[in-house]
């Protein structure tokens, strides 16, 4: 298996209706019940660009990660890197995959060893991934990347625990950096950073695409962040997509009802962005109870009857792909 | 007050919220333990003690085993009647109390130090293997431990003495694996609590295996709540083996552990106090001082943690 | 009269020769049915000066303040027992994270009812039907079945409703909400807020938001202020001072917004970090990374002033055109170059 080369025609990550269930004990005498956090997602990443995945809690974009890293093994469907289905990978071929896609975490504050100093936890990919490297060649190779991301010399020997929230995102980006992989999966990389401090963590992140050509998927619930960094938006909902496309198109015109009701609700500081509506009533349904046809019926403004009975497919609408029934007679 | 023009990638300056010399996580744990008094007396008289037990050879006046027939259950120094040879008398064989207490802590902390080592580190492996892989092993591993603790831990440790046979080493077999349950427990649940964090799954995704996730990511943050119970389970060996000695089934006379000198001494109780009095205060002393320090270390190791 | 008057408060940590200011010298009021929002980064204090008005620091933290008046009474000078009394049924607090602000040995109605007995009293049928009547008034659905439902059974939008379900219980005069929607969901902030907004209509109540999302407070309050590292940096209505900001500070957070950026290849960014606690600069907290610093910014602390309706803490506020004005011709020396965080 060969995914470290790069085939024409064919995109660097592929998606290929990913599934993820578990199933849920409900006590003794009552029969599992399945929670489908992850319901056939599909999607197509291509090199340098940046693919955002929005949605709120409970949308399967954590599950999404965590499939795409193979922290799990997707229930149904399959990941492609460069046209290679990775499904059950020898030890060699996993070392080959950790070299081609990893993850930054959402946590500064726990996604650190606090037992570690930061040349260790950044010199852990290397050892367990490139053992042809030695420790001189190992340690050189973390300050490198250290001076990538913009973080002193002298941090080599320090703990966590003495950084700041910004400087250890920058840390979590070194480390995702250092086997120079071609995809990075940032789960909510900025969430927990100030407003000032976020800009500099999106510019760097920026900055080393362009540099190291790197394609992210980027996970986040803020939409002003999704736009100024993506090329391409999927918005999910209950472990499904509900729209997909190029960010511009599906922030100029959203079609999906729940793309609307997400861009609306986010608020805005320039009173002409801000869009007058009724916020969105009624909470996410149980993902181990899902209603029936589309998971969306019972808050949208506008299902009918055909929509709590047929689940939408997605289908291309407008330069996107969308998974509504009625979206003709919305646009 | 754009850097439109300053690459993100530029190295700092002084003006960011590290210090230029940050304390290491021992220096910080040092310091807030030294602001609790009762644990710094603690590990004051600890040192006392290590000191003692580490040079008994070249501080105790007299051979501890050596018998002087002259000088049967001499009083102390302070009371009349005594030989002011022996400062704080004599036993019934003759044989100096001070000297004899001496190399007794020599083989109390040497007890207390092997017991929970060889118990931390066998409760270590089978707590942290138990909550790493969960499932069946977790249940067997932890229902072993249950019932261990389910049975009252001197009934078993003389159970255990029994059957090998009475003697030191024994003893301190027996007492090891009586606290070991204390140990899985702790470094069982640290684990299950460790596993969730992110740092956890970053290293997996890196590449680590389950021997390196165990025991290089995941054991040093359980270390905290496993320091406090090896401190107090020095000073709970010291007691159980003093027990066991008391009752004849732990170090064998003429070894001058405490707990067997107090046997020896029992009979003397009313008419040669001192016999019986003194050993029984140094157990009592290194025990407290054993327990303050652990307590200190609790408080010490928590705040860090909290933060 | 104001509802709540707050005068100079002040809020040390530490020692007292090397004290920390968390909060230092922040003036503020609230009136009946106003809404104030308190927009900061982290490090900023604003939790922190709502927690001294509710008397919720703890020993070693030390409040002062020229006075700190709630409905005329002062706060700082009553006993802690009156205090009490009013800080639990006047001033009502409601906090970021509804998971561990309920408890989780409790249903959601023996919560609520115990809220009101401490402050109303009557039998258990009528708290009951009080505490029923709270769960519909913040629109929690059926909610006579949520009513014994335990916390760890509801989501967190529930969750936050029951919390301010409890706060309302008394029916408090002033409503402090600290960082109320962090935790939620975009589509669940948006109904909280408006909830919050409604209720606070409805019973003519004062809200204090504190938040560090800026589209948040501009949409929400009426007024806002801007802390920095402890101090107040502006204050203003909510519609001109996002417009037209008088202070660096908040000129360079509105740039750094990614909303601000949009079609632009970079966001600006604010160069350095928040001062912490051995950092603290001599002169103006902001100097060091503000573009306009010169000088006498380094070396002096500028002190509250009104500037054209507006009150700024800045040598040289900025003008309609986002320009400092009465800076001397000589060029500012700008920030330390290249700091990042």
């Amino acid at each position: 298996m060969s995914f470290l080369d790069s085939k024409p025609g064919v995109p660097l990550l592929e998606s290929d209706d990913l599934a993820r269930h578990y199933g849920v004990r409900r006590g003794i005498g009552k029969p599992d019940a399945t929670v489908k956090a992850l319901d056939g997602v599909s999607f197509t990443l291509e090199s340098k660009k940046t693919l955002a995945v929005v949605g709120e809690s409970g949308c399967g974009k954590s599950t999404l990660a965590r499939q795409l890293t193979l922290i799990e093994k997707p229930s149904a469907g399959a990941l492609k890197i460069n046209g290679d289905a990775v499904g059950n990978l020898s030890d060699k071929d996993a070392k080959m995959f950790r070299r081609t896609v990893q993850m930054i975490f959402q946590n500064p504050y726990g996604s650190l060893n606090p037992r570690k100093k930061v040349g260790q936890i950044l010199g852990e990919p290397i050892l367990l991934n490139m053992d042809h490297l030695g420790r001189k060649e190992r340690e050189e190779r973390v300050r490198d990347t250290m001076a990538k991301v913009g973080l002193r010399p002298e941090f080599y020997g320090r703990y966590p625990h003495m950084f700041s929230g910004g400087q250890r995102q920058r840390i979590s980006i070194a480390r995702a950096l250092i086997l120079e992989p071609k995809v990075i999966v940032a789960d909510e990389p900025v969430s927990a950073l100030d407003v000032s401090v976020q800009a500099q963590v999106l510019n760097l992140m920026m900055d080393l695409q362009e540099e190291m050509n790197v394609a992210y998927v980027f996970i986040s619930h803020d939409l002003s962040v999704v736009r100024h960094i993506a090329d391409d938006v999927m918005v999910m909902y209950l472990g499904r997509v509900a729209e997909k496309g190029p960010t511009e198109e599906i922030f100029a015109k959203p079609l999906h009802p729940y793309t609307r009701a997400l861009l609306a609700s986010a608020p805005k500081i320039d009173p002409t962005h801000r869009v007058k509506s009724e916020p969105l009533t009624g909470e996410l349904p149980s993902p181990i109870n899902p209603p029936s046809g589309c998971a969306f019926h019972k808050r949208c403004p506008f299902a009918n009857e055909h929509c709590s009975q047929v689940r939408p497919e997605l289908r291309m609408f407008e330069g996107r792909e969308v998974a509504c029934h009625r979206v003709e007679e919305i646009a | 007050m754009t850097s439109q023009n300053t690459p993100s990638t530029a190295p700092q300056n002084a003006a960011d919220d590290t210090m230029s010399k940050p304390p290491s996580p021992f220096m910080e744990t040092w310091n807030y333990f030294r602001k609790n008094r009762g644990a710094y007396v603690g590990l004051i008289v600890i040192a006392i003690i290590l000191f003692v037990a580490a040079f008994a050879t070249f501080i105790s006046p007299y051979d501890p085993i050596m018998q002087d027939r002259s000088a049967f259950l001499k009083p102390p120094i302070w009371m009349e009647g005594a030989d002011p040879r022996y400062i704080l008398g004599t036993d019934a064989v003759g044989r100096d109390i001070l000297s004899r207490l001496i190399h007794g802590a020599q083989l109390s902390v040497s007890i207390g130090v092997f017991v929970v080592i060889i118990s931390m580190m066998a409760g270590i492996v089978l707590g942290i293997v138990a909550g790493y892989f969960r499932g069946w092993i977790e249940v067997g591993i932890m229902r072993l431990m249950d019932i261990m603790l389910s049975l009252p831990s001197l009934i078993m440790a003389l159970a255990i003495v029994a059957i090998l046979g009475p003697g030191l080493e024994n003893a301190m077999l027996a007492i090891a694996i009586v606290q070991l349950p204390h140990y899985v427990r702790l470094s069982r649940a640290s684990v299950v609590t460790e596993l969730n964090k992110e740092y956890v799954i970053a290293s997996q995704i890196a590449g680590a295996g389950h021997m390196r996730q165990m025991f290089i990511n995941i054991l040093p943050n359980c270390m905290a709540p496993l320091i406090v119970q090896g401190t107090l389970g020095i000073s709970s060996a010291i007691l159980d083996a003093a027990a066991l000695g008391f009752l004849g089934l732990g170090a064998q006379p003429p070894l001058p552990e405490w707990g067997t000198m107090l046997a020896e001494a029992r009979e003397f109780v009313g008419s040669a106090w001192w016999v019986i009095t003194f050993p029984g205060i140094c157990i009592l002393v290194t025990v407290l001082a054993f327990n303050l320090m652990g307590d200190g270390l609790r408080d010490a190791l928590d705040p860090k943690m909290k933060r | 009269m104001a509802l709540l008057e707050v005068k100079n408060l002040t809020v040390e940590f530490g020692s007292e020769d090397k004290p920390f200011r968390a909060v230092d010298s922040v003036s503020y009021s609230v009136d009946r049915g106003e809404v104030l929002g308190i927009v900061g980064e982290s490090g900023s204090g604003k939790s922190v000066s709502s927690l001294a008005i509710m008397g919720l620091i703890d020993f070693p933290g030390r409040v002062t303040a020229d006075s700190l008046t709630f409905d005329g009474q002062d706060l700082l000078k009553m006993s802690a027992r009156k205090r009490r009394a009013i800080t639990g049924k006047d001033i009502a607090m409601i906090f970021q994270d509804p998971m561990s602000a309920l408890n989780p040995c409790f249903t959601v109605e023996a919560q609520i009812m115990e809220a009101l007995q401490v402050h109303e009293g009557g039998n258990k049928k009528q708290r009951r039907e009080r505490a029923l009547d709270l769960l519909n008034q913040v629109g929690i659905p059926d909610a006579k079945s949520r009513m014994t439902a335990y916390p760890h059974q509801l989501s967190g939008g529930m969750s936050q409703r029951v919390v301010i379900a409890m706060a309302i219980a008394c029916q408090p005069r002033l409503l402090i909400a600290d960082e109320p929607t962090t935790a939620l969901d975009v589509t669940i902030q948006a109904q909280i807020i408006d909830l919050l907004l409604k209720l606070q209509d409805d019973s003519d109540m004062g809200l204090l938001l504190i938040t560090h999302d800026l589209a948040l407070v501009s949409e929400a309050a009426n007024r806002i202020q801007v802390m920095y590292a402890g101090q107040l940096f502006e204050s203003g209505p909510a519609d001109s001072i996002f417009a037209a900001p008088r202070h660096p500070y908040t000129q360079a957070l509105l740039e750094a917004l990614p909303e601000r950026s949009v079609g632009r290849d970079r966001l600006s960014t604010i160069p350095g970090v928040v001062p912490g606690q051995y950092d603290r600069p001599k002169g103006c907290l902001l100097a060091p990374r503000c573009r306009y610093a010169n000088d006498h910014c380094i070396a002096d602390r500028p002190e509250v002033n009104d500037f054209n309706g507006r009150d700024v803490r800045c040598f040289y506020p900025l003008n309609d055109q986002g320009q400092p004005t009465g800076q001397p011709t000589s060029q500012p020396t700008g920030q330390n170059a290249g700091e990042t965080v």
